[in-house]
């Protein structure tokens, strides 16, 4: 295997570890702002109310017919031209073009997970039977009380598989982040290629990269998932 | 804002980017084809009793979950070269880059089929293969007379799932410089200068999104047909 220059892979490895706090935060941060969006679109496809059902169904549709590459292309064009209409507009004076790419990182990565999480936690809520919540109401609950305490423990444990894939899907699609020139794994062990032709080993040593997290975040989620569990009974 | 945005090139931009798209679909169908070969071997593996084999296809499948297809592409746009030219001492260097990008998506496609079909495969009842080796069937007639039919109904939608996910994860073969139907609108995108770069993707997304809901009805639409033969247990 002398084909493998040996020092740059372990050199480059720590280049590409060096991008995972940024892969992570876009990752946590576009699931902190797709969870609450997911779960009221969720909500709304349910119950469904008339305006927002069937522009969940459009979003949801737009999001899952095209690669995730496409949408970025699209945002990353749309909303500096949508920011520049409306600085224009209000007389901002702001440099548009010097915007940090982690926000638009956030905006795309969040527009993308939020119509994955609908589903996830549509298919989850379903799985909790209408019994549940006549029986909350029968002891004096309120919904919203019902929902906190009876339906959404359970639907987090039915939710927990799909989550993690989701999650997983979100890491892996932070590596199209070169895009739009955000700083992480890829990006990084890339740019320390370029100077010798390294790409085989940079591209190891992503690959090792994206290996480890996604073990130790499936290892987490199966962690988590028996926690929330424990209290299901289950048949002996 | 109408000096950037021009809605009507969009409708100028289809007839250069749809021939493209046969390259596309071409490349998606050649990988589903040696995906699903590969796919029934993974899970023949994984069903099998060799405790080895079990474990190799299960890491097999861990290790294609975790990398992201940009990754996948790279390593074996750049892997495969290395090893077969240092180890082997064939020369790819002429080899196109479309024979990297069916590699890739079959190496991925794989791991997906793998896991539909060995649930598809567990999803028939065992009774079925015993009532149909006792009534004299061989045993591989009676895989493909009486577990196949059934098997593959189950595994049908999920089969169109993967199908729809390798086209829009071959958006990313641009990088190698493939040029599918984003190959070509990145190539209008340069001969622009850069200009009209919205529209070309705005028409790009359109196109996914139309083949993907087209696809998602021909497989509703065969999952019905192929459905026919099936009559559930009725309660009279």
């Amino acid at each position: 295997m002398g084909f493998i220059d040996w020092k740059f892979l372990i050199d480059t490895f720590f280049v590409a570890l060096s991008g995972v706090p940024v892969a992570l935060l876009v990752t946590v941060i576009s699931l902190l702002i797709a969870v609450p969006f997911g779960f009221f679109l969720a909500l709304s496809r349910i119950y469904e109310i008339p305006v927002l059902n069937s522009f969940a169904k459009l979003y949801i549709s737009f999001v899952r017919g095209t690669p995730i590459i496409i949408q970025i292309f699209v945002l990353y064009a749309t909303i500096p031209l949508l920011l520049n209409g409306l600085f224009e507009k209000y007389e901002i004076d702001y440099p548009i073009y010097e915007i940090n790419p982690l926000w638009y990182a956030f905006i795309i990565f969040s527009f993308n997970t939020t119509a994955v999480l609908i589903e996830v936690f549509r298919s989850a809520l379903q799985t909790v039977s209408k019994g549940q919540i006549e029986a909350a109401h029968s002891v004096g609950l309120t919904t919203w009380q019902a929902y906190r305490r009876i339906i959404i423990p359970q639907a987090l444990v039915a939710a927990m598989p799909n989550l993690c894939t989701a999650t997983i899907n979100l890491i892996k699609a932070t590596s199209l982040g070169y895009a739009i020139s955000l700083q992480e794994i890829t990006l990084k062990a890339k740019v320390e290629a370029n100077f010798g032709y390294n790409y085989l080993e940079a591209y190891l040593d992503i690959f090792i990269v994206y290996l480890l997290i996604c073990i130790a975040v499936e290892y987490l989620f199966k962690w988590y998932e028996k926690r929330l569990s424990r209290y299901q009974l289950r048949l002996v | 804002m109408e000096k950037y945005f021009d809605l009507s090139y969009i409708w100028s931009a289809l007839p250069a980017l749809l021939p493209y798209l046969w390259i596309t679909i071409y490349i998606a169908v050649l990988s589903v084809i040696c995906g699903s070969i590969m796919g029934f071997g993974l899970a023949a593996a994984k069903l099998s009793r060799n405790k080895w084999l079990r474990v190799l296809a299960e890491g097999y499948t861990t290790i294609m979950r975790c990398t992201p297809s940009i990754v996948l592409l790279f390593l074996v746009y750049y892997g495969v070269p290395a090893f077969a030219e240092n180890l082997f001492g064939v020369d790819l260097q002429n080899v196109s880059t479309g024979v990297f990008v069916v590699i890739t998506f079959s190496l991925q496609f794989a791991a997906m089929m793998s896991e539909v079909i060995r649930s598809a495969y567990l999803a028939i009842d065992r009774g079925q293969f015993e009532a149909a080796v006792s009534v004299g069937l061989t045993p591989f007639q009676a895989y493909r007379r009486i577990i196949f039919p059934q098997a593959f109904v189950i595994a049908l939608p999920n089969f169109g799932n993967g199908f729809i996910s390798v086209l829009q994860e071959g958006a990313l073969a641009y990088t190698i410089g493939f040029i599918d139907i984003v190959g070509k609108a990145n190539l209008i995108i340069a001969n622009n200068y850069g200009t009209h770069t919205l529209e070309i993707f705005i028409a790009l997304a359109v196109i996914y999104w139309l083949l993907a809901i087209i696809i998602e009805k021909i497989f509703a639409l065969l999952e019905k047909i192929f459905q026919k033969g099936k009559q559930p247990i009725r309660a009279t």
